[in-house]
């Protein structure tokens, strides 16, 4: 009943004035719903990046060819080779007991085109040579037709599968399958055997490639790119030609089980470097120990982003404090009277404090109102920035447009509980000072 | 010694109080004696300076005494902590300021139960009652108001209701019609008179004979020493009927304005 009468009673007292309460309720709100969107953005982020590793498989060790620097500027440049080869990749398969396949992939970046339709201008996209265990270890999932086959690549047919973005593109209003998609780089037909899924991209591997975007890809078998392309490639540029020769773009170890992940992963770097320690020409990424880092740099940044926030509380708080004192002074007279009439120190104490805490916990429960709103915001202004600003929106990194704010369920108790401690820690300095005032000095105060 | 009759309200022997400031001490009340019957209606007068306000704050039990007694009742206040001196304050004595002095987010109804709160006495009879006290000042249909709907005179009627409330001692009232006109301080002063003769005791300071004139007592403090304390020859007391009127007039004011 009494603690009822105080409540009302500091209630009405902020709300005579609603402006200077309403700011003060604001400085908590923005501090504890940027608490809740900060660590929610912060698991978004790590988790996209977390997926992301996990899409390269947790159990797979990649390794990569990387072009050496060129060297020489001349015209008559020997072309030296470069990368992993099919025969390693045939020797990690065979030796390390650990391994349960490996998959030989080559990628070239190539023009796509569709000659039935005259609409359609020729597309930029990437042409990989890989096998019929590509799909499942890289986790593509077809939505009509067939991947490529055991016998497809083994016969080197001239078929391909195209990734989902790539067949809008290219057929906008016919049916993609069993239709011929033609390379004139190559001068090559495929016919379309099979159409992906929508996929996002996976994690830029080790620095040696940005994140990879699978959705303008054509999947053909290995075999069949090196019968009709042969290992070198040559690109026309600006009038000169360039030329680079290698077996294999990549290579993905698949290990049986995926607590041997280190160890072959340091077997496989063994089996490679086993004649040129020194070797540049390849980068071997173990996305296992990427997701190791990745949990502990989300941990770094939660700690990071709860600091920021807890900054914001703390300003939240020296706002409510600021405006208790000023509050005090000008309710000198009033304390006075309290005090004359009955009052003792510590309901006067109490009489503040209730108001600071109920300042704070209104701003602690529309914070955290705001803050579970955090992924609907988010959602609006990215769409908001696809429409009206779609180039920067497209600048935006892949994780930004992607990432879903995950809210951290702590987070709702814990800024709701740092709220109100915010207020009481806050707010009883101004109480304490008002309890200690002299009541007749009070009472003769203007 | 014969046995008196009349209780004592308040009994007050050698009564000192004295401010330590940097450079001097002031010594604004130097030995002061008196008793206070029940039932008295005391004016304390004098001028500016000699320790009027200073006492009345010691008989509020707002401040101690630097040395002497104080006895209310059989309580020694001189003896008393700070939440002690609170808690008589609530229940025991009532106050009466210059400025009135009500709570300005509080409703007139409200604002006569402060003293009650702080009581932890509130509760539905004492709600009661304080809706009979605003009735018998004449705010009885003015209870949800706020006190700065009101007139000066209708303020301190509620602060009077106010003082009433916890049953007290005494009435202290400071200069309680030192900001009213006189029209407004004989209404005041119609009600002091009508709640000394239902008994109750009150202790007012004021600067001014004509209000002086109303009490049964005058003390006149210099210097901090009480000079003269003398019963009122011819007395001004307002009959029943005149009462009757002004508490009427009040009435009519009051809703008139409304
Ligand atoms: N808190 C204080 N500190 C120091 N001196 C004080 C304090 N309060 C009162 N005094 C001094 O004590 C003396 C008596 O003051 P007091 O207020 O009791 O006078 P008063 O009779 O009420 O005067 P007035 O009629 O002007 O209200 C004065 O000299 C005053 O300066
Ligand atoms: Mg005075």
């Amino acid at each position: 009943m009494l603690y009822f009468r105080t409540i009302k009673l500091g209630t009405k007292s902020l709300l005579l004035h609603p402006m200077r309460s309403l700011l003060t309720v604001l400085g908590i709100f923005i501090g504890v719903a940027s608490v809740i969107w900060l660590l929610a953005i912060g698991e978004g982020i790590s988790k996209e990046a977390q997926r992301q590793i996990e899409d390269l498989g947790a159990e797979n060790i990649i390794v990569r060819s990387i072009k050496p620097p060129d060297e020489s500027g001349g015209n008559f440049r020997q072309i030296n080779a470069f990368g992993v080869t099919r025969n390693e990749c045939k020797l990690i398969g065979n030796t390390i007991q650990t391994v349960k396949r490996v998959l030989p992939i080559r990628e070239l970046t190539q023009k796509f085109a569709y000659t039935g339709n005259p609409n359609v201008k020729p597309i930029d996209g990437r042409l990989v040579g890989c096998t019929s265990d590509y799909a499942e270890v890289t986790r593509l999932e077809i939505e009509r037709g067939h991947f490529l086959t055991t016998r497809e690549v083994e016969l080197n047919r001239p078929v391909c599968v195209i990734a989902a973005r790539l067949a809008d593109k290219l057929f906008p209003s016919e049916d993609p399958l069993n239709k011929q998609i033609y390379l004139p780089e190559k001068k090559e037909y495929f016919k379309i055997v099979g159409v992906l899924k929508h996929r996002n991209a996976t994690a830029a591997i080790g620095g040696s490639l940005a994140a990879q975007d699978f959705s303008l890809d054509i999947y053909i078998p290995v075999t069949t790119m090196r019968v009709r392309m042969t290992d070198q490639e040559t690109k026309r540029a600006g009038g000169s030609f360039s030329s680079q020769l290698f077996e294999l773009s990549q290579i993905t170890v698949q290990v049986s089980n995926s607590e041997d992940v280190p160890k072959t992963a340091e077997l496989v770097e063994a089996t490679l470097r086993q004649n040129d320690p020194d070797r540049q020409d390849i980068s071997v990424v173990v996305p296992y120990e990427l997701l190791e880092q990745a949990k502990t740099t989300r941990l770094m940044f939660m700690m990071f982003m709860g600091l920021i926030a807890a900054i914001s509380l703390i300003v939240g708080g020296i706002g409510i404090m600021n405006i208790m004192l000023a509050t005090v002074t000008e309710r000198t007279r009033e304390i006075g009277i309290r005090r004359a009439l009955g009052g003792k120190q510590k309901d006067i104490i109490l009489q503040f404090l209730v108001e600071t805490i109920t300042l704070s916990i209104v701003g602690g429960i529309t914070g955290i109102l705001m803050g579970l709103l955090c992924p609907i915001v988010v959602d609006i202004s990215r769409w908001g920035l696809e429409y009206f600003a779609p180039q920067l929106y497209a600048g935006l990194p892949e994780v930004a447009r992607v990432m879903r704010p995950t809210i951290v369920p702590i987070s709702i108790p814990v800024a709701f509980f740092i709220s109100v401690v915010v207020g009481v820690f806050f707010g009883l300095y101004p109480a304490v000072r008002a309890a200690q005032l002299d009541p007749i000095e009070a009472l003769r105060h203007e | 010694m014969s046995q008196t009759s009349t209780r004592m309200a308040a009994v007050i022997r050698d009564l000192q109080k004295h401010y330590v400031l940097k450079s001097e001490t002031v010594r604004a009340l130097r030995g002061v004696s008196f008793d206070v019957p029940e039932g008295d209606y005391v004016a304390i007068m004098g001028p500016s300076g000699s320790g009027k306000s200073t006492l009345l704050n010691l008989l509020g039990c707002l401040d101690q005494p630097t040395h002497g007694s104080f006895l209310l009742g059989d309580d020694d206040v001189a003896q008393m902590t700070d939440d002690e001196l609170s808690t008589i304050r609530a229940s025991r004595i009532g106050f009466v300021f210059q400025s009135y002095n009500l709570i300005a987010q509080l409703s007139v109804v409200e604002n006569i139960e402060v003293p009650l709160y702080y009581m932890g006495n509130l509760n539905a009879k004492s709600r009661k009652r304080s809706i009979e006290l605003a009735k018998m000042v004449g705010l009885g249909e003015r209870l949800d108001h706020r006190p700065t709907q009101l007139s000066g005179g209708q303020q301190q009627r509620v602060a009077i209701a106010r003082s009433l409330v916890n049953d007290p001692y005494f009435i202290l009232a400071d200069e309680a019609t030192g900001n009213l006109d006189s029209v407004t301080t004989e209404e005041i002063l119609a009600l002091f008179q009508r709640l000394n003769d239902e008994g109750k005791t009150i202790i007012m300071v004021t600067h001014e004979d004509e209000v002086a004139e109303h009490a049964k007592r005058v003390i006149r403090l210099r210097d901090g020493e009480i000079q003269i304390d003398e019963a009122v020859k011819d007395r001004k007391i307002f009959t029943p009927q005149q009462i009757q009127e002004i508490a009427h007039n009040a009435d009519v004011a009051s809703r008139g304005s409304e």
